[in-house]
């Protein structure tokens, strides 16, 4: 394991910060990652059916496999399609 | 492990790699049976030994040996209190004789024989617990990389980069980083501007580390931040402003040499480890421990590739005095001079033989600094060359002289200044017209001397908003 | 989880849906990345159950997704 000294004035965490979040979701558009696991598309589909109720743009993805990570191209599509990611549904 | 808690009485460190403590095993044997005081034996590389006695106590990781200084084995102390109170090293009858105060002592053993080094001289083992020592006085907050994280990566995704790799500043590395300086770790070196962070040589050698230094750059490393961190050069007002410039660090005096800095061909470009190396860790510690970054802080419209680094030492082994001596230091004083600069650009003129016709190149350079137009709002630093300076040397011209001379070409109408001018709505106000104006203020004219042996081309650095408006021009001298 | 934790880097918000088994592993896996990305955990097991049993999970998880990734619902 890697020990490094901090090089910052530590007025932050040290792990990764998150993303700035926005104050609400309205008038932004929200990718559905769906991980491909089976019968989570029934959990997404219902996920998308309430945000779109509640007047939200959804965009839906899917993942080729749940083992591997996104390829660089579908990540790089929801970066500049979307405004917030919501990943499921990992069991 | 800590230093063992050592009872009163008579201590004895040995190791058995030494024929001295074989020789006086029997003899500490001897004295557990004879002495009224308790008697313990420590072993620096074998518990089991010395086999009379039974074996000794366990310092094989040296703490206590560290902890008692040693320098010889045999010793042996006299513990009171939970102090040591003497010591005597090595085998003597008569000293352990009177030290113990058991006799007849050893009377098989010859009379005297020195010691061997205790372990704790090994030049290796010496290292390795300065190391430790050193890096358990750090105070930086560690972090421990998950075991999925790439070193490299990590340090980008926390922000810590400018854009390029940095060296992984691990606390070994920062130990070793801090040797080159004789300050103390948690010495404040300056408050970092923008988030005005009191800041510690520590802070700024685990900086030095991920830019690349070596340690014995640190001294400069640690003036420069001093210089740009001082209300004269505003460091604050120079992030913050959407125009071009970044510190650039002129290093001076013998110690340019004796960290091999580059001062002659390609000296404002890459190649030097120190030039390189140095500009980018002041840089690195604004950012770092500062907060100073680009687009947040950091307005600049275009910014400039000196921002990541630039930092250059002046030739100084030329016809004219050097920029600290210029600037009140003696030649033998280590400075840096932190100037506010943008880009470098250049100045050719490969015909002058006389320093009249190239002072008028120079001059009608300079004047284009920033805008033609604009008199007192720019500083600006000439890099001149050996070259050029060849030109000044031959006609007899000091330093001074050619100040001189440049300031009375750099006298501007005002008629051809003022707003409208020449058809170009930048410029002076209208009631302007009729005075003479200088093209630079006084204190905002740096001259510099670098650069390879071919080349009639000279650099200017123009600068940034002058004097009390922006940023002074800052001197400092480097300390051990 | 790293596609989460690639899209934050990447300045996109982003909330990861798993279930209650994957807390500890989640929780590791986090840990090896260095990162600490927003997640929402809904009761196991998930591929045994019916449609409407799904569903009821994923309206009362909405709000906890929502709030992961806005501020004014208490996501930072």
């Amino acid at each position: 394991m890697t020990t490094l000294l901090d090089p910052t004035s530590e007025r932050a965490a040290t792990t990764r910060e998150r993303a700035a979040r926005p104050a609400t979701l309205d008038g932004l558009t929200i990718g559905l990652l769906d991980i491909t696991k089976a019968r989570g598309d029934v959990f997404l589909d219902r996920i998308a059916d309430v945000l779109t109720t509640r007047g939200h743009t959804v965009l839906r993805f899917a993942k080729p496999t749940f083992t591997k990570p996104a390829p660089v191209d579908l990540r790089h599509e929801i970066s500049t399609k979307c405004d917030v990611v919501i990943e499921a549904l990992a069991d | 492990m800590p230093p063992l808690d050592l009872p009163d009485g008579l201590v004895a460190i040995v190791k058995r790699d030494c024929p001295t403590c074989v020789l006086v095993g029997p003899v500490l044997a001897e004295l557990r049976d004879r002495a009224t005081d308790t008697v313990t034996i420590v072993s620096q590389d074998d518990p089991t030994f010395p086999e009379p006695t039974g074996g000794a106590l366990d310092d094989r990781d040296l703490a206590t040996s560290f902890a008692l200084d040693l320098d010889t084995v045999p010793t042996l102390l006299r513990i009171e209190h939970g102090r040591e109170t003497a010591r005597i090293i090595g085998w003597s009858r008569d000293q352990w004789e009177s030290f113990t105060g058991v006799s007849p002592l050893g009377s098989q053993l010859p009379p005297y024989r020195p010691g061997c080094g205790s372990l704790t001289q090994d030049p290796a083992i010496a290292q390795r617990h300065a190391t430790q020592l050193g890096e358990r006085a750090l105070q930086a907050r560690r972090l421990e990389l998950g075991n999925d994280e790439d070193d490299a990566e990590a340090m980008f995704e926390r922000g810590w980069s400018d854009g390029l790799p940095l060296v992984p500043p691990t606390p070994e590395r920062v130990v070793r980083m801090l040797t080159g300086t004789t300050r103390d770790p948690q010495d404040i070196v300056a408050i970092v501007p923008p988030d005005l962070v009191e800041c510690t040589v520590e802070k700024v050698a685990i900086n030095a580390v991920m830019a690349g230094c070596r340690p014995e750059y640190l001294p400069v490393v640690l003036a420069a931040l001093e210089a740009a961190c001082t209300d004269e050069f505003n460091m604050h007002g120079l992030l913050a402003t959407t125009w071009f410039s970044g510190p650039v660090i002129v290093v001076n005096g013998p110690i340019t040499r004796a960290i091999g800095m580059n001062s002659g061909i390609n000296a404002l470009g890459p190649g030097n480890r120190a030039n390189a190396t140095i500009g980018r860790a002041l840089q690195l510690v604004i950012r770092n421990v500062g907060g100073g970054r680009p687009g947040d802080v950091d307005r600049a419209t275009l910014g400039q590739p000196g921002k990541y680094t630039c930092c250059f030492a002046e030739h100084e082994d030329a016809y004219w005095e050097p920029m600290h001596v210029e600037r009140g230091y003696r030649a033998d004083q280590n400075t840096v001079t932190l100037f506010a600069g943008e880009g470098v650009r250049g100045v050719v003129d490969q015909l002058s033989r006389t320093p009249e016709s190239l002072t008028r190149s120079f001059a009608a350079c300079l004047r284009t600094s920033a805008h033609p137009k604009l008199p007192l709002a720019f500083d600006a630093m000439l890099i001149i060359t050996p070259d050029h300076l060849r030109v000044y040397e031959g006609a007899g011209w000091s330093k001074a002289r050619f100040r001189e001379e440049l300031g009375a070409l750099l006298q501007l109408d005002g008629n051809e200044l003022v707003r409208g001018a020449a058809g170009i709505e930048e410029g002076i106000p209208e009631s302007l017209a009729d005075v003479t104006l200088p093209k630079f203020r006084d204190g905002g004219f740096l001259i510099a001397h670098a650069g390879g042996g071919a080349g009639l081309f000279s650099g200017i650095m123009g600068g940034w908003a002058s004097g009390k408006m922006g940023s002074e021009v800052v001197t400092r001298e480097i300390r051990s | 989880m790293h596609d989460i934790v690639n899209l934050e880097s990447a300045g996109v918000p982003g909330v990861f849906v798993a279930s209650t088994e994957f807390i500890d592993a989640a929780e590791a896996q986090a840990r090896a990345l260095g990162a600490n990305p927003a997640s929402v955990f809904v009761p196991h097991p998930i591929q045994d159950r019916t449609d409407d049993e799904l569903r009821a999970l994923a309206d009362a998880a909405i709000d906890e997704i929502e709030a992961a990734v806005t501020r004014d619902r208490g996501g930072q």
